[in-house]
């Protein structure tokens, strides 16, 4: 086809469009959180003893962590799916964010006493259990951020699509924080970064594929 | 070193295009046809400096439909140039990865060619970026890319093997499209 028929064709029947709006995108992603939550919860999947659980720093501190990482990295996502913005500062801060994570929970994390010890705290079967969940909840994020980045324009697909694959990760750790049975940092620090990270390589390869434009 | 590939869109007509693509946006046709006619012309000097001239026409029709299809991904209260200019950067990209698939056809020695500017001028950009890649890699693109060898004629010609010349290829394009993006990032 000539250039100029594809400009006359292109033209022809123009239709208004409705600019992409961050801020909307934003807000959806939100009410998606807000829904997924009150499911999950609604459901009856809440640990019982969560009163106790509040108490606890290591509670906050997993809740926190995956809502933050969440959080960075669905921005990074849904700002990145516009031709001008790359997403690669906002990856380095979300490796920062990761880092410090980590080292604040071995902070946390002040006992420790025998592999016969480290073995039953890391408790393998119910970290199996963990991570299968872990991994169910982060799918209607991942269907979220695949119809957004599919919609948007991302000039640097591979970067998006890890940040959207770190999001939806943190997203399903964050979700399932509200059932999860055991505040022991080693086993959080291992059982989620295994939960965590599956859900990342599966989405990077996943949504990289989306992005294609 | 790589050459520098910012591109200054709209630097002389920047205002209009702003304007242009807003009432696009809007569903205006007409400033929509007057604006895709100018892109072309740009888009077609911006590819003439960076792709072989057979590839042009393809990656002006290739934007042109990107920027129809992602319109709405423009926001109206930001330049157009910068918009532009990254989506015709990501599709230079896209091009560039196209080569490692497409098999390259020796042109026919007889072919009539009206004008070598352009060729010219693309083979020197095309050259700058391949002086960044490691020499064997730069000189398996050169061979089988720009220059139609096939790939166990360049595999004789250079002393590589067959296998070798293709896994060069791979990785040379790779890190050419590294580089164009590193590049961008800078800016």
């Amino acid at each position: 086809m000539r250039t100029e028929s594809l400009v006359d064709r292109l033209s022809q029947d123009l239709r208004p469009v409705r600019p992409r709006s961050i801020v909307r995108e934003a807000l959806l992603l939100l009410l998606l959180a807000v829904v997924e939550v009150a499911a999950f919860l609604g459901v009856g999947f809440m640990r019982p003893d969560m009163p106790v659980a509040m108490g606890a720093p290591s509670f906050w501190w997993k809740l926190t962590s995956m809502g933050l990482i969440a959080v960075m990295g669905a921005g990074v996502a849904i700002l990145s799916a516009d031709p001008v913005r790359s997403p690669r500062r906002g990856l380095r801060w979300i490796l920062v964010c990761i880092v410090a994570i980590l080292a604040s929970g071995w902070l946390i994390d002040a006992a420790g006493s025998g592999i016969a010890d480290l073995v039953r705290r890391l408790d393998w079967t119910q970290g199996l259990r963990c991570v299968w969940k872990m991994v169910v909840l982060s799918i209607p994020p991942a269907i979220a951020l695949g119809v957004l980045i599919r919609r948007g324009a991302p000039t640097d697909r591979a970067g998006t699509a890890l940040a959207a694959g770190l999001s939806c990760a943190a997203w399903g750790a964050f979700v399932f924080v509200f059932a999860c049975p055991s505040d022991d940092p080693l086993y959080i620090a291992v059982w989620y970064t295994v939960g965590c990270a599956i859900v990342t390589i599966l989405g990077r390869t996943t949504l990289i594929r989306l992005a294609r434009w | 070193m790589a050459p520098t590939v910012s591109a200054k869109a709209g630097d002389t007509s920047g205002h209009d295009w702003d304007r242009m693509m807003a009432a696009a946006l809007v569903g205006d046709a007409n400033a929509y046809r007057t604006l895709l006619a100018e892109l072309a012309l740009w888009l077609r000097r911006y590819y003439a400096r960076r792709l072989p001239p057979s590839m042009t026409e393809d990656a002006v029709q290739d934007v042109l439909l990107a920027i129809h299809e992602k319109r709405h991904t423009y926001d109206p209260a930001r330049p157009f140039g910068p918009w532009l200019a990254a989506i015709a950067r990501y599709k230079w990209i896209d091009r560039l990865r196209s080569l490692k698939t497409d098999a390259a056809e020796p042109l026919d020695e007889n072919i009539g060619v009206p004008d070598h500017g352009d060729a010219v001028i693309a083979g020197s950009t095309f050259q700058q970026l391949l002086a960044a890649l490691k020499p064997p890699q730069a000189e398996a693109i050169r061979l089988v890319k720009l220059e139609g060898y096939s790939v166990e004629e360049a595999s004789r010609a250079t002393g590589q093997s067959v296998s070798l010349v293709k896994v060069n290829i791979h990785r040379g394009l790779k890190r050419l499209a590294d580089i164009i993006r590193a590049a961008a990032d800078a800016d």
